[in-house]
């Protein structure tokens, strides 16, 4: 991830041997790259509406831990959101496979556990 | 690079006006999580460490409107240059935004 830092600054000097794609396909994938940005921005969002609109948990500092995991998904989409930009962008002007990820079920697969946490929380609390 | 190249297909900037827009809606987003971030700083109890986290958030917002003209107007050329420093930009005061949100929740 980190070999690709330069990458980030300034994709276009790193490949001398790539040249320019199509400007279709970069600006596809810059709005691919702000959907991203947009789901890390609703995540963090999600987790300042937690910390301020949930009740207290019964489970002491639930409330915050889950607030917290939010705004670290968050953070986390947004760097892999500019990674996955620059390795496309460079796939693209050698003529490489475009890169695959597994990001977005590892990131399914941990909102939904968050949401199951919370259904658990909601139950417990109900019978009182 | 700047030069149309002669496989240049014109699409009368179809792709860069919803590229704009998507620079737009994401501003926009971004100001949710301001305003959420601002709310706790009007508290009565407030302190200056949620006026200041606040206030920095609010810069944070307005880096990112200003991050996303800058980029609106490059998007203007034809053929639109790829985006660069921007988008790494972007990425990184979102990430800024996150830590930020972070000490405001556990203030």
């Amino acid at each position: 991830m980190f070999g690709g830092l330069r990458q980030w600054i300034d994709p276009e000097k790193t490949p001398t041997v790539g040249r320019t794609p199509d400007y279709r396909f970069s600006l596809a994938n810059e709005r691919t790259f702000l959907a991203w940005i947009r789901t890390g921005l609703a995540l963090i969002a999600g987790g300042l509406g937690c910390a301020q609109f949930l009740p207290p948990l019964p489970i002491a500092y639930l409330r915050e831990v889950i607030a917290v995991a939010l705004l670290v998904l968050g953070g986390l989409v947004a760097l892999r959101a500019v990674d996955h930009w620059a390795r496309t962008e460079r796939a693209m002007r050698l003529g490489e496979e475009l890169p695959g990820s597994r990001f977005p079920a590892f990131l399914a697969v941990i909102v939904a556990l968050g949401a199951l946490l919370l259904i658990v929380a909601v139950l417990l609390q109900s019978p009182r | 690079m700047s030069e149309p190249s002669a496989e240049w297909t014109p699409d009368h900037g179809a792709s860069a006006e919803r590229t704009r827009l998507a620079w737009r809606r994401t501003a926009l987003s971004a100001g949710v999580v301001v305003l959420l971030a601002a709310r706790p700083a009007f508290d009565p109890d407030a302190g200056p460490g949620l006026w200041i986290t606040a206030a920095l958030c609010g810069a944070g917002w307005s880096a990112l409107v200003a991050l996303a003209y800058r980029r609106a107007r490059a998007l203007r050329r034809r053929p639109p240059h790829p985006g660069r420093r921007s988008i790494t930009a972007y990425a990184f005061v979102t990430v800024g935004l996150a830590a930020l949100a972070g000490v405001i929740v556990m203030l």
